[in-house]
């Protein structure tokens, strides 16, 4: 163990030197001041707090909380059937699914955020399928609007859910269902009391990754909503840019990352109380 | 075990790449925060400025001809190239900082006054770009691509011409007009509107603009800056607020889309050619100056760029058809009527207020 530590000093010189400083640095800056000409100033003030807490910027915050809840939301009501899926195909099939979830990595975000402008816009392929098909007589407002943020969201974190409930599905003991088929609990009865609550972990993984991840986002709301609802993370740039209100900037960054912080201690301890549960779960099995 | 363990490893790659792609997109260009010397021998000019702000042949000769090399980098925004310069670390020789940015950066003491005698290619101005408010006697930046804002609409869907920033009110219009995705620029429409000046820190103006924004939101399809011409081209969006050069861009591709300056007045702006501070080549810096400003180099590069030229002397010699362009010559010819956009200091904290509230609105 102790020979071992020189192993770790790399990374724990990246860790520090470019994530634990640019970190303080960020909260030194939000409580700060700003000048006429967007300079910062220390003067130790907890303004920028207090300015967050003005119903304007509250209601931003929440805006985000609930675009962030109805993306997870969907996301796991389409990702688990999805993970569900892949993980039942016969083993040399379930490679390619997984793949087949990971194209669109390879290519960068912003693209395909500009491939749905493409497909949804006024003269765009769906519209133009749509009126040529005579289904409609106008072309369909189908972006610029919260429904195509929505969408886009949607679409951009719904891997994050399908990977970690795969995984979690993949690990599930199959002799336990087959004990509950012997015992002469019918499939739904089965599902609901043992694959469901051994696959939570990866629910819960998927979640956190879903909804920390949106509450960041700041390029859909700008390329596919038509920048005309902002949400934290739009708030945020603006200050760093537009504004020139970095300490302001900075005490939101703060603010949100506090926010993931505590969402993510919230999952640890979930899973605690899950492991508990899933012995149960084999225990009743 | 050993299976899982793939599994979580491939899922933890897929991660970092999804993060890699999402910081890639926030910034401008990666290149710009370390443009190094490669080669010691040659000597390097570090530019940072708008896209598509030269024409590569005429800065290919310039290379060839000074033995140099060219780093030409891009940002989108004046507050990018603020905040990177800020930042510290980059190393630029020139920089095209707008109007008002001029004027921060004079007060900020981040550029270096310009030594006209070494270049005399600089003084060949038009008459409207002569004495700028932001910088009356070219101490520190030289006027090089400049234009106003106004209203490009589709003449196929807008049957009635548009004159003014109020017709855009209309309610026939509505989720048809793309405003610019820039916070001075849309409530300058809206203090123009209401003839004030788009430079107001009375609070009372800006409240009242934004207002007026609000009722004009529900016209608007989105806010764009930088897409907005693809817009308009591909006629998702029949009305936009522009500015000229783009329009001109616009009207090449798309023959129905017209210009117009509004009547109640509108801005003028100009992006400038300004050596920082420091700047590592700051003889090269000023041969390139000298170069660009050259008549007969200026009327190829802006034959290429279809933008409106600051260079009397090069306007002769360029092209009749970009020239006479009527997008174009109609925004020369109404330049007066553009105010120009002051740094308005902490005005400006105000004015981001009102804008979010403004992005919250429903």
């Amino acid at each position: 163990m102790k020979n071992g530590k020189f192993l770790i000093a790399p990374s724990m010189l990246w860790l520090g030197f470019f994530f634990v400083i640019p970190m303080l640095i960020v909260v030194a800056v939000s409580f700060a001041a700003r000048t006429p000409y967007g300079q910062v100033v220390f003067d130790w003030n907890l303004n920028n707090y207090i300015r967050f807490l003005e119903p304007l910027y509250l209601s931003i915050f929440a805006q985000t909380l609930l675009v962030a809840l109805v993306t997870t939301v969907v996301t796991i009501l389409m990702g688990y059937p999805l993970a569900y899926y892949i993980a039942q195909l016969p083993k040399r099939w379930q490679q390619p699914g997984l793949i087949l979830c990971m194209i669109p990595f390879w290519i960068n975000f912003l693209i395909r955020s500009y491939a749905w402008v493409i497909i949804l816009r006024a003269q765009g392929v769906l519209n133009t399928f749509l009126l040529k098909a005579g289904f409609i007589d106008q072309p369909l407002q189908l972006l610029y609007n919260e429904g195509a943020v929505m969408l886009g969201m949607i679409y951009s974190l719904l891997p994050f859910m399908i990977l970690p409930i795969y995984v979690s599905i993949e690990q599930l003991d199959r002799r336990l269902l087959e004990a509950a088929s012997d015992l002469g609990a019918p499939p739904f009865t089965a599902f609901r009391k043992i694959t469901l609550p051994l696959t939570m972990p990866g629910v819960a993984a998927g979640t956190i990754l879903v909804f920390i991840s949106s509450l960041g986002m700041f390029v859909v709301p700008d390329v596919m909503g038509g920048a005309k609802s902002a949400l934290v993370g739009n708030l945020i740039q603006n200050q760093f840019l537009s504004a020139r209100d970095w300490p302001f900037g900075s005490a939101l960054s703060i603010v949100l990352a506090a926010l993931s912080l505590l969402l993510i201690i919230l999952y640890y301890r979930a899973i605690q109380a899950q492991n508990g549960g899933a012995e149960n779960a084999k225990n009743v099995a | 075990m050993k299976k899982n363990w793939n599994r979580i490893v491939l899922m933890l790659l897929l991660i970092a790449a999804f993060t890699l792609t999402l910081a890639g997109c926030g910034s401008g260009d990666k290149k710009a925060d370390a443009p190094k010397d490669s080669n010691k021998k040659e000597q390097v000019l570090n530019i940072y400025s708008w896209a598509d702000y030269f024409d590569p042949k005429v800065l290919a000769e310039f290379e060839k001809a000074n033995n140099c090399r060219i780093n030409y980098d891009v940002y989108s925004n004046n507050e990018e190239l603020l905040a990177k310069m800020q930042a510290g670390g980059a190393q630029f020789d020139i920089i095209q900082p707008s109007d008002y940015m001029v004027t921060t950066m004079t007060k900020l003491n981040m550029l270096e006054k310009l030594d006209h005698s070494k270049m005399p290619n600089i003084q060949n101005l038009i008459e409207s770009l002569k004495h700028p408010d932001y910088d009356p006697k070219q101490e520190y930046a030289i006027p090089y691509v400049w234009g106003i804002t106004g209203i490009a609409y589709n003449k196929k869907y807008v049957k009635d011409p548009i004159t003014s920033w109020a017709d855009l009110w209309k309610p026939e219009y509505k989720g048809h007009v793309i405003l610019l995705n820039d916070n001075r620029e849309v409530f300058s429409l809206a203090l123009k509107k209401m003839g004030k000046s788009n430079n107001s820190t009375d609070p009372k103006d800006v409240e009242a603009a934004f207002n007026e924004l609000k009722k004009l939101n529900t016209n608007v399809l989105a806010y764009d800056t930088e897409n907005n011409k693809q817009k308009m081209i591909a006629e998702e969006a029949w009305i936009a607020q522009m500015w000229s050069g783009d329009a001109s861009f616009c009207n090449f591709d798309n023959p129905s889309i017209e210009f117009c300056v509004p009547k109640e007045g509108t801005l003028i702006w100009a992006d400038n050619m300004a050596i920082p501070k420091g700047a590592k080549n700051k003889e090269l810096a000023m041969k390139f100056l000298n170069y660009i400003y050259d008549p007969q180099i200026s009327a190829r590069n802006f034959d290429y760029m279809k933008l409106p030229n600051a260079n009397a002397k090069a306007i002769p010699l360029q092209k009749k058809e970009i020239v006479e362009s009527a997008i174009l010559k109609n925004a020369s010819s109404h330049a007066d009527k553009g105010e120009w956009l002051h740094d308005i200091g902490n005005a400006i904290t105000m004015y981001d207020r009102f804008w979010t509230e403004l992005k919250t609105g429903k």
